[in-house]
């Protein structure tokens, strides 16, 4: 029926025909008195038509009015309708508070954990980078012969970039790295950023107070200038005001304070402290020392006209040149470039997606719950419903209260979800893994309360229409009444019920299986070996910097004495230091060959990780000796350069020869002996096989951060406060960072997936929950449904076991079928976890057959209330009750 | 009618109509007729203005309109003054015998010296 009709009742015609029929009317009343006054009838009709004038205009005028007033009352109509609807469905929910509290936790649940890791992608992956023109920012990175990349570039490397590049407009360089801190309370250890000084600007960096960098500061000995980073400046000088000016010390080395960073001011990785760099000799284009001695992160802007491959190719010719210019150090190097936000986020972006998919099911699985609740209400008020339709309510007007309901009952939802949302996000930032990326982009901005509130309202519409059409079907409205229990009707709508549930374990069943997938990709990673033992070790960095420890001979005194002095402590077994600790990363890296060797094919990286040990280093973190020796304190920087290697230097350089007493070269004209083979130790995650690795005595290669690990027979950290006792007895002002243990290095190495899979296995579990409700509540309402059937089947001998048996039996069979469909839904999404899984295929038997089984059994669990229930039917009372 | 008709002030159509209707509901035509008759036709309220102008009364919800039959059997659409419309037409009144007050005793001062 067309809209207007309803106005019928207002105008006794159509809009149209009633301002016709007035102003017919009107005219032939004029003609009529025009006839008594005398005049014959066509002059009348021609003078009446005359005086009312422009008939068209009025009609279109009158027209008009009336268009607008029937839209006005439309909208008053609605919001009067809608108002009623609203009253009528807080009743109901008043009315039936378990069902709203059950709907109503459902919906928070499942919007709740949207929110929440919407929250995460939005803030780390949506929204644009903290930095100007940030769609233009690149990372410059070394790319090696065999394709793999490097993030840091050398100096001069840096310098002829900048100098030859045509397609960025701008290129500047990040030096990081830990400095201590002397003149602000206790001596410290900050993590500082040395910077070219066009480096701010091009980030769009803004100072709080003081100033930026000069271009003449990079310049030596106009270095000594410092910009403190705003977390430091609160925490350190309590955002004192008067701070510039002041002057902390760094390596001896007088700094002065000229400014102080923006709050939201930072670069890519956060730091503490902006220095700039001192262009030393190496920074220089033309110069061939230090080419192989990357340290520096470069940023470059390209211009608005470059695109990835004028950008690779510029690159790639400047690599060229250098390869021609420079064939001693930069044969076979070149460069390339990542985008800024490829590089920062890049490798977080596939699981976010995959735990945002996750959730995605969560709020399908919470919706079809929701849905099945509203169907079983749904019969319970078809007599309410009955009498609205026989009174006259459409089924347009049935649906829209039932859809009100819904969306009252997904808004209320949605606003606890958010407060779930925003509890819980602050519970994943504390459980992060430390380097999640952006982690302080995440908050629940307005955007993701617009998206909180859009999800409520399709939640709303998803799980409110279905019921709505359903119990509202045309047997309603005819006016028929559902035939019975066990009718026609009730089967249909016990079908659809039925679908549901088994659409809902299916989903369950996909969480889970990703769960399932993740948790054994998790106990492999945790399973491999490590190459060291974890525990009954302490480790902590010291770094040695000032005036007293100018030169290697005085760092490597008192490094000794360190040594000495904490070896006599009771209960240490070993003590070792070195440059880096195991899953720390792969430190330096050097170019490698051996002696007397042929030269390595062009694909292969003549490149090995290099890191300095002292003697008991590898006691200390307790990786054995494989062959030959280890360093002894005979190995000092004036006896003959020795070398260990790993296992996989070993494989890999002297493939089915004994390296033992063979010389390598290595970042010095020096040959070096190669004295033992050490185990593989893990250098980067338990995913990442130990590459070619080599040490050097500490003594021959002297570092001022070093790592000191003490092993002890009693609790390690225990000894934390003794050992620090003896660095601050050697030298009150040596920064000291926190002991740890170091079996905290194995659990950091497996943060982020441990991150991810505690989360999919989260949001796994609440599907799985909620799908058994869904199954809990499908089964009740069968056996409520079916007491009589079931009266019957007991008067004709069924035994109560058998009843059991068939009502379990069914809930199976739902389960069944939920799982088919899952695990095929499953195998066909496996895909997007592939990257993530480790040590396990996706066609994972074990995985699969858990997983059904956890169905199957949660489904049977679920159905046994209501199965005893209907074995304990009296017959003569289901009778009775008809 | 040989004299031009003076421009009908804004509000005054509305002030006739509701007046026209306070003895009761009637139709378009009847509204008119008084008008004519009530001015003798010196106003010169053509229907172009007055149809408008009823429908723009119900819009507001001061006149009510229904269909009904006519004194000659015709169905037809009869407005009637509702409770809005007859505050209205008091206030609108008293309104304009100030304004008319105050233009005459205007017009009967004396003049400037």
């Amino acid at each position: 029926m067309p809209r207007w009709t309803r106005f019928r009742k207002l105008f006794g015609l159509e809009p149209k025909g009633d301002v016709d029929a007035e102003i017919d009317f009107h005219v032939e009343m004029r003609i009529r008195e025009l006839i008594d006054d005398g005049e014959t009838p066509e002059r009348a009709r021609r003078r009446a038509l005359q005086r009312f004038g422009d008939l068209d205009r009025t009609r279109r005028e009158l027209m008009a009015i009336n268009q607008r007033r029937r839209q006005r009352m439309d909208r008053a109509e609605f919001l009067t309708e809608l108002k009623q609807d609203l009253g009528y469905a807080v009743r109901m929910m008043r009315r039936t508070p378990g069902f709203t509290a059950a709907a109503l936790v459902t919906l928070a649940l499942g919007i709740g954990v949207n929110s929440a890791i919407f929250s995460v992608v939005n803030g780390v992956l949506l929204e644009s980078l903290p930095f100007r023109d940030a769609e233009r920012l690149h990372v410059v990175q070394m790319l090696y012969p065999d394709g793999t990349r490097y993030t840091s570039l050398s100096a001069p490397d840096f310098m002829s970039v900048r100098a030859e590049a045509r397609v960025f407009e701008q290129i500047e360089a990040i030096d990081q790295r830990n400095v201590t801190m002397l003149g602000a309370g206790e001596p410290r250890e900050i993590e500082a950023a040395f910077v070219s000084g066009g480096l701010f600007d091009m980030l769009g960096f803004t100072i709080a107070t003081g100033r930026s960098f000069r271009p003449e500061e990079n310049k030596p000995g106009q270095s000594q200038v410092v910009v403190l980073g705003h977390g430091l400046w609160q925490g350190v000088f309590g955002g004192d005001p008067s701070v510039l000016g002041r002057s902390i010390t760094s390596a001896g080395i007088s700094y002065t304070i000229i400014g102080v960073a923006a709050p939201d001011a930072s670069l890519p990785d956060a730091v503490e402290a902006y220095f700039p760099i001192e262009f030393g000799p190496t920074y220089d284009a033309n110069t061939a020392q230090g080419r192989r001695g990357e340290f520096l992160t470069v940023l470059a802007r390209a211009g608005t006209d470059a695109n990835d491959a004028t950008i690779d190719g510029d690159l790639k010719r400047i690599g060229a040149q250098l390869q021609s210019a420079f064939p001693d150090s930069n044969d076979g190097l070149t460069f390339t470039s990542r985008p800024l936000r490829e590089f920062m986020i890049g490798d977080v972006r596939r699981p976010l997606y995959v735990l945002f998919g996750a959730v995605g099911f969560v709020l399908l699985v919470a919706c079809v719950n929701v849905a099945n609740l509203l169907l079983a209400r749904g019969s319970a008020r078809h007599g309410e419903l009955s009498v609205r339709a026989a009174v006259g309510a459409g089924r347009a007007r049935l649906i829209r209260q039932l859809v009100t309901e819904s969306m009252l009952l997904g808004l209320i939802g949605g606003a606890l979800g958010l407060g779930l949302a925003y509890w819980s996000t602050q519970a994943l930032i504390a459980a992060r893994p430390a380097d999640l990326p952006r982690i302080d982009d995440i908050r629940l901005s307005t955007t993701v309360v617009m998206f909180t509130f859009g999800l409520s309202m399709v939640t709303s519409l998803i799980f409110g229409l279905v019921p709505a059409l359903q119990v509202t079907n045309r047997h309603l409205l005819l006016g028929l009444q559902e035939s019975g229990r066990g009718g026609g009707g009730g089967r249909r709508m016990h079908r659809l019920r039925s679908t549901l549930v088994v659409a809902e374990m299916a989903l369950a069943v996909i969480l889970l299986t990703g769960a399932g997938l993740l948790i054994r990709s998790f106990i492999a990673l945790t399973q491999v070996n490590p190459g060291f033992q974890p525990g009954g070790a302490i480790t902590l960095r010291v770094t040695l910097q000032g005036a007293e420890y100018a030169t290697a001979d005085q760092v490597r005194n008192r490094v000794d004495q360190l040594l000495t002095r904490v070896r006599e402590l009771p209960q240490v077994t070993a003590v070792g230091v070195g440059s880096i600790l195991p899953l720390g990363g792969l430190g330096a890296l050097n170019d490698f060959a051996v002696e007397g060797a042929p030269p390595p094919p062009p694909d292969v990286n003549q490149e090995i990780a290099v890191a300095g040990a002292s003697p008991d280093y590898f006691k200390a973190i307790g990786a054995p000796l494989i062959r030959g020796r280890v360093f002894t304190d005979l190995d000092q920087p004036k006896s003959p350069s020795v070398v260990l290697l790993n296992e996989a230097a070993a494989k890999k350089w002297f493939p089915n020869q004994d390296p033992i007493g063979r010389k390598v070269l290595s970042s010095s004209p020096t040959p070096r002996e190669v004295v033992g083979i050490v185990g593989n130790v893990l250098q980067r995650t338990p995913g990442e096989p130990a590459v070619a690795q080599m040490f050097l005595p500490y003594a021959q290669r002297t570092g001022r951060t070093i790592r000191l690990i003490v092993r002890t027979n009693g609790d390690p950290m225990a000894m934390a406060s003794a050992v620090r006792e003896q660095v601050r007895a050697l030298d009150p002002n040596l920064p000291l960072a926190e002991a740890t243990p170091l079996a905290d290095v194995v659990s950091r190495s497996v943060a982020r997936p441990r991150f991810y899979t505690s989360l999919l296995t989260l949001f796994a579990a609440v599907a799985l929950i909620l799908s058994a409700t869904g199954i809990f509540g499908v089964m009740s309402y069968a056996v409520a449904q079916q007491s009589k059937e079931i009266g019957i089947r007991m008067a004709l001998g069924a035994r109560a076991a058998d009843v059991l048996r068939s009502v379990l039996g069914r809930a199976v069979g739902l389960a069944g079928l939920g799982v088919i469909a899952g695990i095929i839904a499953a195998l066909g999404l496996g895909g997007f976890l592939r990257s993530q899984l480790f040590g396990v295929t996706i066609f994972d038997p074990a995985t699969l057959g858990s997983v059904s089984a956890v169905l199957l059994l949660s489904a049977a669990l679920a159905s046994l209330l209501p199965a005893t229930r209907a074995a304990r039917i009296d017959p003569i009372r289901a009778f009775r009750e008809v | 009618m040989n004299l031009p008709a003076p421009e009908i002030l804004r509000g005054t159509l509305d002030l006739l109509i509701l007046k026209a209707l306070s003895w009761g509901p009637s139709h378009g035509y009847a509204v008119a007729r008084w008008i004519e008759q009530s001015t003798n036709d010196a106003l010169a309220v053509g229907e172009g203005t007055l149809y408008p102008a009823l429908h723009r009364l119900e819009e507001r919800g001061w006149i009510a309109a229904s269909w009904g039959t006519s004194e000659n059997n015709r169905q037809a659409k009869f407005y009637a003054l509702t409770r809005k419309g007859r505050t209205q037409l008091r206030a609108e009144t008293a309104s304009w015998q100030r304004y008319a007050t105050a233009v005459f005793a205007a017009l009967d001062a004396p003049a400037l010296n």
